[in-house]
């Protein structure tokens, strides 16, 4: 049985002539155990979907399945359960609350459960030790790099133990070292059977996925399967991806490969100093991109 | 979750304690005024239920004026309250006039009289009170004389007097002076009496009988040549007469004297707490007004600092609505912290009503009394305003829109 399942889901923000579409009559099925990997340009509606999926936003038109029920005309009360109980959600921006330290943060989806308090701390001590950070239970988020709080926040979203893991640009904030890290975070919980849905810019990270989706202005344009560990078909024929593997692109990292895909307007700024040594090949490359 | 909630409330009114004790002032103001007035109300009824226990129930006041009014079963509906302090006198007559109503035990008047004691080293103390009674007065106060004794029937018409405790402590700066004199309006009088000390008496405002002198009525009436008039006369029943049927008696035989007008009254024992509750609650519902208009600013203080701690908390409610959190969850959390900031303000209300207490009863007559149901009752209505005027907040948060709430610009 699918863990999510899209019928003809379409979202639309505005009326009249200033409507746009943001989601196009998009069907969706996600088995238990994927890691989909979506793609697409900026505004093709990926966010927009995540939001939907994460029972976030409303859909305009079409139904939602996540396991065994329609979620899409629940009433808010349920919905907000949903959200708590099945669904993890990570943000780009972490959205980690900055007045209580990592350990009260992953604690709380189950402070809203109703668990006492020593056994969500536990619980939430279990967690923090399966994204690696332990030792940093007692700071505060401001207190973390990037990739540290973007742990945390995954460790907030498994706390509940979800159906489905959703991740809109999970590394979008940070540079390649702690993209890799967070990835190897993602792979180690999609290994132990979770399903997982994450948006990224980043082909490169196509490669922990076991499914493609590409999207472009509201609709699904290409859906593949990929072996874990490679790139996806599509990503490979995109014309953008021009290069073989070298050992230096190992070296250096993602980063290389973000600076080289990705929209002006995404543009992290992390990556963007991390690039500065390399700039001039790196904005060759871009512009060789942007012709095409 | 509700201990959650006032965790973190508790902690963020920590974090703004200025701000947060400038919107708790409304409800501090409130709740301290409200519960000073009803403590001293309080107070009052408890020293005047002490004095009416102490003087007895048999003790009967006629006073000048027509300070109440009373219903057909005798009760005092209304309180004339120009009359109860602006002095109305009764006059000499008066008294002779109740002394021949029969079965009193007892008529002792009660006059002040114009005058400045001087010892005899030339000490002097202005504002002592003089006042005239005869050899029941004592008696018809319930008041013990602890050093030497009271006049008796015999010294009415001597110059003899029983001093309060201030008086003995300034004019003669002793405690015991027995058998010395003072001089008054150029007549010499040997003190043969100091009084026990006086609880302080609610009711007679003006008259403080630890910085009086007792004199002989008598004696007064007769070496001068200005009437003496009584502020009032305090009368006894003897064992066969009800203080009512004595009342009346008094009662119907001073208005036939007074050609039928009732310009004076005669009060029961209990009388007195019935006029004291009657100003009491005219006060009472003074200050509750002001207290009310108080507690409605500072509710108004509240729902104000907690709509801007939701907006400013906009994204804060969408992080936790996309963990999980219900409307509900959301409102119990605005909710608890207005509440707690309402509360919190209640208790330093009431602490700042204690200290009030403290102070009053340090530099005032007064003894206010605040009890366990006065100050739940405060903190009770403090919760309460928390509750309506931040319920507003609370639902502004609760229905925030996820997405919309966790939007940056
Ligand atoms: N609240 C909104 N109001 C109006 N239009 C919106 C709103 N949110 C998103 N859109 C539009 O919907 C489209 C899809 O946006 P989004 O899902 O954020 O794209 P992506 O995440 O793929 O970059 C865009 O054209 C965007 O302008
Ligand atoms: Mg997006």
């Amino acid at each position: 049985m699918p863990v999510i399942e899209l019928q003809d889901v379409s979202k639309l923000y505005g009326f009249g002539d200033a409507t746009t579409i943001a989601l196009d009559e998009v069907s969706l099925k996600i088995e238990s155990g994927e890691f989909v990997a979506v793609m697409g340009p900026s505004g093709s509606g990926k966010s927009t979907l995540m939001n939907l999926l994460g029972l976030l936003d409303h859909p305009t038109h079409g139904s939602y399945k996540l396991g065994d029920r329609f979620v899409s005309r629940l009433r808010p009360n349920l919905r907000a359960k949903a959200r708590r109980d099945t669904i993890g959600f990570v943000f780009q921006s972490f959205n980690l609350l900055p007045n209580m330290t990592v350990l009260e943060n992953v604690a709380l989806p189950l402070a809203y459960k109703g668990m006492t308090k020593t056994r969500r701390l536990k619980q939430a001590g279990h967690v923090l030790e399966r994204v690696g950070l332990s030792d940093r239970e007692y700071f505060y988020p401001y207190q973390l790099s990037g990739g540290q709080a973007q742990r945390a926040a995954i460790a907030r979203a498994l706390v509940n133990n979800p159906s489905i893991i959703i991740a809109d640009e999970p590394t979008g904030n940070l540079d390649s070292a702690a993209s890799r890290v967070v990835m190897e975070v993602l792979s180690d919980i999609h290994a132990s059977g979770s399903t997982i849905l994450m948006v990224t810019h980043n082909p490169e990270l196509t490669r922990y996925a076991s499914r493609v989706v590409f999207m472009r202005d509201g609709s699904i344009v290409t859906d593949e399967q990929s072996a874990i560990g490679e790139l996806s078909e599509t990503v490979r024929r995109r014309s953008y991806f021009v290069r073989h593997k070298t050992v230096e692109d190992d070296l250096a990292g993602v980063s290389a490969l973000m600076g080289a895909v990705q929209d002006k307007d995404t543009q992290p700024k992390a990556v963007k100093k991390k690039r500065s040594s390399k700039a001039k090949s790196y904005k060759a490359r871009e512009k060789r991109t942007k012709a095409k | 979750m509700i201990n959650v909630n006032t965790r973190m409330a508790l902690a963020s009114i920590g974090s703004a304690r200025w701000r947060s004790f400038l919107t708790m002032l409304g409800v501090i103001i409130g709740v301290l005024s409200v519960v000073t007035i009803v403590s001293l109300g309080e107070g009052v009824k408890q020293q005047l239920g002490a004095q009416v226990k102490r003087s007895g129930q048999d003790l009967l006041t006629v006073r000048g004026g027509h300070l109440a009014t009373r219903s057909n079963q005798g009760k005092i509906t209304s309180v004339n309250l120009l009359n109860l302090f602006g002095g109305n006198a009764l006059s000499d007559s008066d008294l002779q006039t109740i002394q021949k109503v029969p079965g009193l035990k007892l008529v002792a008047p009660f006059a002040v009289v114009a005058g400045v004691p001087q010892a005899d080293d030339g000490t002097q103390v202005e504002d002592v009170t003089i006042v005239a009674t005869n050899d029941k007065g004592a008696d018809a106060l319930s008041q013990d004389v602890v050093y030497g004794g009271f006049f008796g029937a015999d010294d009415n018409n001597k110059p003899v007097a029983v001093i309060g405790k201030r008086v003995a402590e300034r004019l003669f700066r002793a405690n015991v002076p027995i058998g010395r004199s003072f001089e008054l309006r150029g007549q010499k009088f040997i003190v043969q009496g100091v009084f026990q000390e006086f609880d302080a008496n609610p009711l007679t405002p003006g008259i403080d009988y630890n910085q009086a002198v007792f004199v002989p009525y008598e004696f007064i009436k007769r070496s001068t040549t200005t009437p003496l008039t009584p502020y009032q006369i305090l009368v006894r029943p003897d064992n066969k007469q009800t203080p009512q049927a004595a009342g009346q008696a008094i009662t119907d035989t001073l208005k036939q004297a007074h050609g039928g007008q009732a310009d004076f009254t005669v009060l029961q024992a209990a009388d007195n707490i019935a006029i004291a509750n009657n100003v009491l609650n005219i006060l009472t519902s003074l200050v509750t007004s002001i207290a009310g208009i108080s507690l409605l600013v500072g509710g108004i203080g509240i729902m104000n600092i907690m709509l801007v701690a939701v907006s400013e908390r906009t994204h804060e409610i969408g992080i936790r609505k996309s963990i999980g959190a219900t409307n509900r969850q959301i409102l119990s959390q605005f909710l608890t912290e207005a509440v707690v900031l309402s509360t919190v303000g209640g208790f330093l209300g009431v602490l700042a009503s204690l200290a009030a207490n403290y102070f009053l009863r340090l530099f005032t007559n007064l003894q206010p009394v605040i009890t366990w149901p006065i100050m739940g009752i405060a903190v009770a209505v403090a919760i309460a305003v928390g509750t309506f005027f931040g319920m507003t907040p609370a639902l502004k948060a609760a229905r925030k829109d996820p997405i919309e709430a966790l939007r940056r610009i």
